[in-house]
């Protein structure tokens, strides 16, 4: 495999857990422009973990993981009592802070005499943990996919699970939800920690993949590509977000001749896409319409296998 | 002392122009119960009208106004014609998302068109500042406070005292009883487009001149200065956006005077959060109802 | 007046409305009652024009409504009294009535008609310039039938407007509605207050489950019967 689709397939790995982030959010009935905060926040205790403090890389995505979860958690609670668009510019406002916040961030270590660590707006440079451990660009693509394979089976599973129809009770019918029994207020809050940390192991990927993260990348831009992976894949699967990514990096990198028009192309077919189809292409009445011929195909399947075989005994 | 007073008048004149972007953006709002993410944009594509119009033409600040306002009017009705209009009543975020992926439509035409980062503007006063006692005031910023202030209560005017500013308000009130009463709610939204796109444009020439430059940028820039003042000043609110707008500004300048430029964004961030989280109905704004806007 | 044929309303795949037929005759009360959720609203929604039904006919005086606007309904004197009032709550009384007559530019008989319903409305004239939001739900009420009156309909529909409302209002609303009728007004009410609307009806319906399964005058049907069906619906027989 060459090094440019590596490269390319290891961005739309990296990029889906933020755009996971966002939907996950979005099955609760929440809009967030904001999860980009916590691929930053994930991005940042990982990186350090690894060129500051010598950790090993699993240890680093774990922190990075903890660190972004815990500020999901933190951030979830005095936002609950927002809904809709106030919900959605309260995680602008704080996605925006926290980018901010990381342009002020200096934390440097001299390291065999040289200084490394984040530099407010120049950056974090030199996360150099898989060149100094000797792991390959393929080898790294690997585990980006095996951690986004255990992640969308996470998702899938909690589809399934009733803390995942809770999940889509909740964005249906929030007051319907809480008269049924349900802790609303608790739930909305695991699901945002859930989203944060799935950001933030992103966010660890991505930092050690480009070896090189700098406030400017974690901007609204990102924020809101995220969100927009959801609704352009579909949001009746988890596999809409990815579909959105695979779409958009997909095509951005070979539609190369069209370069200088890309986002003018993109940008018009999004919008007609959206008038058709406003949940995305996989969207809950495909995917129940799949889900649907699956069975028929299954249950043929079975019919088919218990046929008596002729005459045998 | 004499800083902070001085900081608070230039903030109010900064902030008149974010009122008025505030306005465009809560008359939208209004009426549409979506956010317009490709607001800002359009009005950047108006800027970069006048800029043509500048640089090739040599126009006056009129005729550049002019262009500015136009060019913000066609991308605000392309923007409603295809992001909004055909969407069906609970597409929501749909919406959102698409104004966003013409957001970024229009940031990449601008740039294909004019390549360069930077596009000079007209200014609006070349005379030396005046001054009022140890007060400096720039005549630049005086013209775009005054012009801000008549345009603001000229829409105030167009909303209370014409026919159609209380079909606005009436759809505003309530969509389905606007309906009702007769009122034909897809012009009247998609004149309020063209009307609240004007507002912009007319915002984005006094910003664009005091500044005297253009970027794509500008864009994104006039987006959330707009969000913030609305949000602050509570959202659907016609006065609130203007003191939305001039509390922005004041907050904005005496940061940036005191802590420099990125706590200057900082502070503008926190200051909305917290009303959010405090408040979110903002200062003039209605109390937020449960389930507003309608989810996806 | 009003003659309403086959008509069938979808919500996605659920049929709201399955085939309605009925007539409201010029100058007549007609009530249609029955229970939540059997379509009575959706009914109105149709004929208001914020509803597409997939079939059937709207006809007003012999011109088909089904395709038109919403604005163009009312145009051609169709007025809506809509089910929560809805007001427009930071608009004064008076601008709430001036958006009533939104259609019409006669400003002289506007202002006539603006003094008639503080006329018919006393508790109206006590607050032209309060905030619609800030009035009782009956004076909200009053305030609604006002304003769909304005645009000067040829037939008022009114959707449950004893809803909520304490008994002596809803006497209040349902005297009004008499005086209405009196003075020529066609009107087609919905309602749930089987009580009161067969008081005033000339002729009423039963809907159940999106069907028209009675229509007669009061006194056709023993009240009891027809208060049990209109809240609960009439039990199903085997099969």
């Amino acid at each position: 495999m060459d090094d440019y689709l590596i490269g390319v397939l290891s961005n739309i790995g990296v990029i889906s857990f933020v755009a996971l982030s966002a939907y996950l959010l979005l099955l609760t009935g929440e809009i967030s422009f904001g999860q980009q905060a916590f691929f930053a926040i994930g991005a940042y205790a990982a990186g350090i973990a690894t060129a500051l403090w010598g950790w090993s890389l699993a240890a680093a995505l774990v922190w990075g993981a903890a660190v972004s979860g815990a500020a999901a958690l933190l951030v979830g609670v005095p936002t609950l009592r927002l809904h809709g668009l106030y919900f959605a510019i309260a995680t602008l406002a704080f996605a925006e802070m926290v980018r901010i916040l990381f342009e002020l961030f200096r934390y440097q270590i001299s390291i065999d005499g040289e200084l490394i660590g984040p530099n407010g707006t120049d950056g974090f440079r030199n996360i150099r943990y898989i060149f100094d451990h000797n792991i390959d660009a393929f080898q790294f693509l690997l585990l980006i996919y095996s951690l986004l394979a255990a992640a969308m089976l996470g998702l899938l599973l909690l589809e399934r699970s009733r803390l995942g129809v809770i999940f889509r009770m909740i964005g249906q019918d929030e007051t319907l939800a809480e008269l049924q029994g349900i802790p609303v207020a608790r739930r909305k809050v695991l699901a945002a920690g859930i989203a944060g940390t799935l950001a933030g192991i992103g966010g660890g990927l991505y930092a050690h993949l480009t070896t090189y993260v700098e406030p400017r990348i974690f901007d609204i831009m990102l924020g809101v590509h995220s969100l927009a992976y959801g609704l352009i894949g579909g949001l009746g699967t988890a596999f809409g977000p990815l579909l959105g990514v695979l779409i958009d990096i997909g095509l951005l990198e070979s539609i190369r001749a069209l370069a200088g028009y890309r986002m003018i192309i993109f940008g018009g077919l999004v919008a007609l896409l959206l008038i058709v189809r406003p949940r995305g292409l996989l969207d809950e009445m495909v995917v129940h319409k799949i889900g649907r011929g699956w069975r028929r195909v299954s249950l043929w399947a079975r019919r088919s296998s218990l046929k008596p075989r002729g005459n045998s005994a | 002392m004499i800083d902070l007073v001085q900081n608070t008048l230039d903030g109010v004149m900064i902030g008149s122009s974010y009122g008025l972007l505030a306005l465009g953006f809560t008359l939208i709002f209004g009426v549409m119960r979506r956010l317009d993410l490709a607001y800002g944009p359009s009005i950047m594509i108006g800027g970069y009208f006048g800029t043509v119009l500048y640089l090739y033409y040599g126009a006056g600040p009129l005729a550049v106004a002019s262009a500015v306002v136009l060019g913000a009017v066609i991308a605000g009705i392309y923007v409603e014609r295809l992001c909004f209009a055909p969407m069906k009543a609970g597409a929501a975020i749909a919406s959102m998302v698409s104004s966003f992926a013409i957001w970024m439509q229009l940031e990449q035409a601008a740039i294909l068109v004019l390549p360069r980062h930077t596009y000079p503007f007209p200014p609006l006063a070349t005379v030396a500042p005046l001054e009022f006692g140890p007060f400096l005031v720039r005549v630049d910023h005086l013209i775009m406070l005054v012009c801000a202030l008549a345009l603001a209560a000229a829409v105030h005017l167009a909303l209370y005292h014409t026919r159609f500013g209380l079909a606005l308000r009436a759809i505003i009130g309530s969509p389905v009883a606007a309906h009702l009463v007769g009122i034909n709610v897809r012009t009247a939204v998609l004149l309020t487009f063209a009307g609240a796109s004007a507002v912009g444009g007319a915002a984005g020439f006094l910003v664009l001149a005091v500044d005297q430059q253009v970027t794509p940028m500008f864009g994104m820039w006039a987006t959330l200065k707009g969000l913030i003042a609305m949000m602050i000043g509570g959202l659907g609110s016609v006065p609130g956006a203007v003191v939305g707008g001039l509390l922005l500004g004041i907050v904005e300048v005496n940061s940036q005077w005191y802590f420099g430029p990125q706590i200057r964004d900082l502070v503008a961030y926190v200051v909305l959060f917290a009303f959010l989280v405090v408040r979110p109905r903002g200062l003039l704004g209605r109390a937020p109802e449960p389930a507003m806007p309608p989810k996806a | 007046m009003l003659d309403i044929s086959d008509l069938v309303t979808a919500y996605g795949k659920i049929d709201a409305l399955k085939g309605v037929s009925l007539q409201v005759e010029t100058g007549k009360i007609t009530c249609l009652l029955g229970p939540n959720g059997a379509g009575k609203t959706t009914l109105m929604m149709t004929i208001a024009g914020l509803l597409h039904p997939r079939r059937g006919s709207i006809r007003l005086a012999g011109t088909e409504l089904v395709g038109l606007s919403p604005a163009r309904i009312v145009a051609h004197g169709i007025a809506l009294v809509p089910e929560n009032r809805l007001v427009f709550p930071q608009m004064s009384v008076r601008e709430n009535l001036l958006a009533g007559a939104y259609q019409r530019n006669d400003k002289v008989s506007i202002d006539a008609d603006l003094k008639r319903m503080y006329a018919l409305f006393p508790r109206l004239n006590e607050r032209t310039e309060q905030l619609a939001g800030t009035l009782s739900g009956g004076e909200q009420q009053m305030l609604a039938v006002a304003r769909a009156l304005m645009s000067r309909p040829r037939v008022l529909l009114m959707d449950e407007p004893s809803l909520g409302l304490a008994p002596l209002v809803v006497t209040e609303i349902f005297n009004i509605v008499r005086d209405l009728n009196r003075d020529g007004t066609t009107i087609f009410l919905v309602e749930q207050n089987a009580h009161m609307a067969l008081q005033v009806a000339h002729r009423f319906l039963l809907m159940e489950q999106g069907r028209i399964t009675f229509r007669g005058m009061p006194g056709q049907l023993a009240e009891d019967e027809v208060v049990q069906r209109a809240y609960l619906g009439t039990r199903r027989a085997a099969g």
